[in-house]
């Protein structure tokens, strides 16, 4: 990543930022980078502006999902994000995610909507818990490495659930469909 | 009537927006400060997208050519675009029609469908030119001189169904500012119209395709939430479906003629037109060896032949509400657009979808132009519009074959553009020299399922283990939602960069020898053309430099200036001369010239948007006070260090 994204959109960096106001942001930074803006302007101009407008754009992206986010703190603070190098998943998450996948498999199976609604809420019930225990985390690390490498296990766990959330999104749309 | 425009030869060309639609097309103009549709001089403003080609080459197209269709259902092309950027083996050549698809000689000519008419061969991107150049020549009686085109495309075309839209605007004729979103479109002209903020969904069913976005309207802004739909679903589906019908009352359900097929399709379309209003139409039909047949058709039979048409449309919509994160219930409108919607069924279908009344207070055929026009002349910086702002999305993903032929995706689907994005690849074999990259779009797993649109290979690598080679992919997708990609090898040292722009469909030659065969007069009149070109775009520098001059003056310092306005005095004495290339060097000299200048410009509006107006106001009374210098060192030190600097790269995610 070129650019912190929470330095693109001038906001301060915090796990628990304000999401509502980040968006407010990236309109705001839209409305003066837009490449409509730029029509008919020189084209060194233009090619500067449609950069700015990706970044931007890039960095509104990050900042949503908790994944990325996370991973732009880590960033910030020096920790190398290579997930080949991080700690492995314990064994107790390993399982859980095997349960769960078993779960998601069964009620595919089954064409179970109501099941797979619940097994919806468990996850975000899940998610929700674990960015409430990270909020904290990353602010009491104040944006030392030793610290926010602390967090890494964390920010795994929370990578296996969002990668879960695919599955579930994708079965989703085959029951939709 | 208006009021007579008097004719100023020299009067600055003015842009349009155009509806390239599947049954009809359109064309609209600012006049006042609100969009109008251009009429023909039998005062109708739908122009039928129907092309006929006679035996002398002569081109027809609208309601002529429409009428031309019975008689010569070979040599009358409608409902061309659903052919836009299609392949040679698309599904879409199968449906049921009138077209003599010609077959590929080559693998390199299946990329792109073609089409038999009166002994030619003629792709869709020619087809659609020809309607396109109708429409050119519509707004030119209207408005004398065009300058620039918005075209509208299905919100779900994918990335060589835009390329191929442009082509044939290039072809017209056209500078094509940008391509737009048909539903973005017609929430543009009705949101300004109504000046309404909230959460709206637009459900988009035209002739041929299909489009459901959700948008949030805010003070000008409308920024796409989600989009989806279906590039091959609509009216005309409708129309084959009763058509099948019609067919068989005619004793010609196997091996019917194209003249009879035409006839079905045009019965077809007239009793679901019919059925908007009445429950129950005669037709009366020719039957095969001899005679008639009278058919009968109710509204409630027509229902039960369109419901399963109009059902896919649901599994897109709940798919869009969802990847917005929302629940119908959360909507403060919904907008229908497209002909389609007209259909009785289809109203009460979205009704009972997103639980509400849709909104039906304009015009579902015009809504589309209108907005188009609008967006033209904001990118045309007439500006009467003010503070609007279009934040669009790409609808499919991008991504890249990888291993085992899965697509790995490198942008998803609903991103905001202009997006980037960069990932890095390794080797998998050791010695590998080459890298093969397949880029593909589209929501599906394997690549093989997903629409291709390039393949290149990078080569040159030198010699490495498995895993140690680094190739770094990076994908651009600009405000049409169009795509380049670039992909360099970094470890090495060597760098390659290879620019690849999808090739599905025409290639830029054959585009371009297209072009020089549709002027009649060869080389003086494209050489005229280039400088005419040149000429409407320096004028528009012109504008925005001096724009940029009375506004910003204060960031340059005094040689600075001299150069700027050495180069604008260049450039203005170029335009006045007779030659392309002249003006284009100027036009680059100035570019060079204020290159630095507007790096600097861009962070102050970056301040400006991140520290509000207030202290801009401060600032530009400081700035008379004090040199410009230190003006500027202030300005940078008060911005993050991320938005300084003026070489940023496109940010990229992933590895």
């Amino acid at each position: 990543m070129t650019h912190d994204p929470f330095t693109v959109l001038g906001l301060e960096p915090r796990f628990d930022v304000d999401l509502a106001a980040a968006e407010v942001r990236h309109r705001e930074l839209s409305r003066a980078l837009h490449p409509d803006r730029y029509q008919g302007k020189p084209a060194a101009e233009r090619r500067m502006a449609l950069e700015r407008a990706i970044e931007v754009n890039a960095a509104w992206r990050a900042l949503r999902d908790p994944v990325t986010r996370a991973e732009a703190l880590l960033a910030a603070g020096g920790v190398e994000l290579d997930e080949r190098a991080e700690p492995k998943a314990s064994p107790a998450l390993l399982m859980e995610m095997m349960e769960l996948q078993e779960e998601l498999a069964e009620v595919r199976g089954k064409r179970d909507a109501v099941g797979l609604r619940r097994l919806g809420d468990t996850l975000r019930t899940r998610e929700r818990e674990l960015c409430a225990r990270l909020a904290p985390a990353f602010a009491a690390a104040r944006g030392d490495a030793a610290r926010l490498r602390a967090l890494l296990p964390a920010v795994g766990e929370l990578r296996y659930l969002r990668r879960f959330f695919e599955a579930y999104a994708a079965a989703e749309e085959e029951l939709a469909a | 009537m208006g009021l007579l425009e008097i004719f100023d030869p020299v009067a600055a060309p003015r842009p349009i927006g155009i509806d390239l639609g599947t049954t009809n097309s359109l064309v609209a103009r600012m006049r006042d400060g609100a969009p109008v549709a251009i009429r023909d001089c039998d005062g109708e403003a739908l122009l039928p997208s129907a092309v006929y080609y006679d035996e002398r080459g002569q081109v027809i197209v609208g309601r002529e050519a429409l009428r031309m269709a019975p008689a010569h259902p070979r040599d009358t092309i409608v409902s061309v675009k659903r052919l836009m950027g299609r392949g040679a083996n698309d599904p879409e050549t199968a449906r049921l029609g009138t077209i003599d698809f010609a077959a590929p000689t080559s693998p390199d000519e299946a990329r792109t469908v073609r089409l038999r008419v009166q002994g030619r061969i003629l792709t869709p991107v020619e087809v659609s030119a020809d309607i396109l150049r109708r429409l050119r020549e519509l707004a030119e009686d209207e408005m004398h001189s065009v300058g620039g085109a918005v075209i509208t495309v299905p919100a779900y075309f994918d990335d060589a169904q835009r390329q191929a839209t442009k082509d044939a605007g290039r072809l017209a004729g056209l500078e094509v500012l940008r391509l737009l979103n048909e539903p973005t479109a017609a929430a543009l002209a009705y949101g300004l119209d109504h000046k309404k903020n909230g959460l709206f969904a637009v459900y988009d069913l035209g002739g041929g395709t299909f489009d459901i976005t959700i948008l949030l309207l805010d003070d000008g802004v409308f920024q796409v939430r989600s989009t989806g739909g279906d590039s091959a679903l609509g009216g005309d589906d409708m129309d084959r479906a009763l058509g099948r019908v019609l067919l068989e009352h005619m004793g010609a359900a196997e091996d019917a003629s194209p003249e009879v097929v035409r006839l079905a399709l045009d019965a077809a379309r007239r009793a679901k037109h019919a059925l908007t209003d009445r429950e129950e139409v005669a037709l009366e039909l020719p039957r095969m060896g001899g005679g008639t047949a009278t058919a009968t058709v109710t509204r409630a039979e027509l229902e039960r032949l369109v419901a399963p048409i109009v059902e896919r449309t649901g599994v897109a919509c709940r798919r869009a509400l969802r990847d917005a994160g929302i629940e119908a219930s959360a909507l403060d409108g919904v907008l229908l657009v497209g002909g389609a919607t007209r259909v009785p069924f289809v109203r009460r279908y979205v009704r009972d979808l997103f639980g509400r009344e849709p909104l039906a207070d304009i015009d579902p055929d015009q809504v589309v132009a209108l907005g188009a026009a609008i967006q033209a002349d904001l990118l045309a910086g007439a500006g009467s519009t003010g503070e609007v702002l279009l934040l669009d999305v790409l609808p499919l993903s991008l991504g890249i074959e990888t291993m085992g032929g899965v697509a790995e995706k490198i942008l998803p689907r609903n991103t905001t553009i202009p997006a980037g994005a960069r990932q890095v690849f390794t080797t998998y074999a050791d010695k590998q020299t080459g890298f093969e990259l397949h880029v593909v779009q589209g929501e599906r797993e394997l690549a093989a399922d997903c629409r291709s649109l390039a393949r290149f290979t990078l080569r040159g690598i030198p010699p490495m283990p498995a895993g140690m080679a680094r190739l770094e992919v990076t994908f651009h997708v600009d405000a049409d939602g169009l795509l380049t990609v670039k992909a360099r090898e970094v470890t090495t040292g060597i760098e390659q960069e290879v620019l690849v722009k999808p090739s599905y469909g025409l290639s830029d030659e054959e585009v371009e020898r297209m072009l020089l065969d549709a002027i009649d007069h060869g080389e003086e009149d494209f050489e005229r053309r280039k400088l005419a070109e040149r000429r409407v775009e320096a004028e528009r520098i012109l504008i925005a430099t001096r724009g940029a001059l009375a506004a910003d003056a204060d960031l340059l310092d005094a040689s600075e200036r001299k150069a700027v306005e050495t180069a604008l005095a260049e450039l203005t004495v170029a335009v006045a001369a007779g030659s392309a290339n002249l003006v284009q060097a100027k036009i680059d000299a100035l570019d060079d010239a204020t290159k630095e200048w507007a790096g600097r410009r861009m962070d102050r509006a970056i301040a400006h948007a991140i520290a509000g107006k207030q202290i801009d106001e401060v600032d530009a009374t400081v700035a008379q006070a004090r040199g410009v210098d230190e003006q500027v060192a202030e300005h940078q030190a008060r911005l993050p260090p991320g938005a300084r600097s003026s070489q940023t790269g496109p940010t990229g995610e992933g590895s």
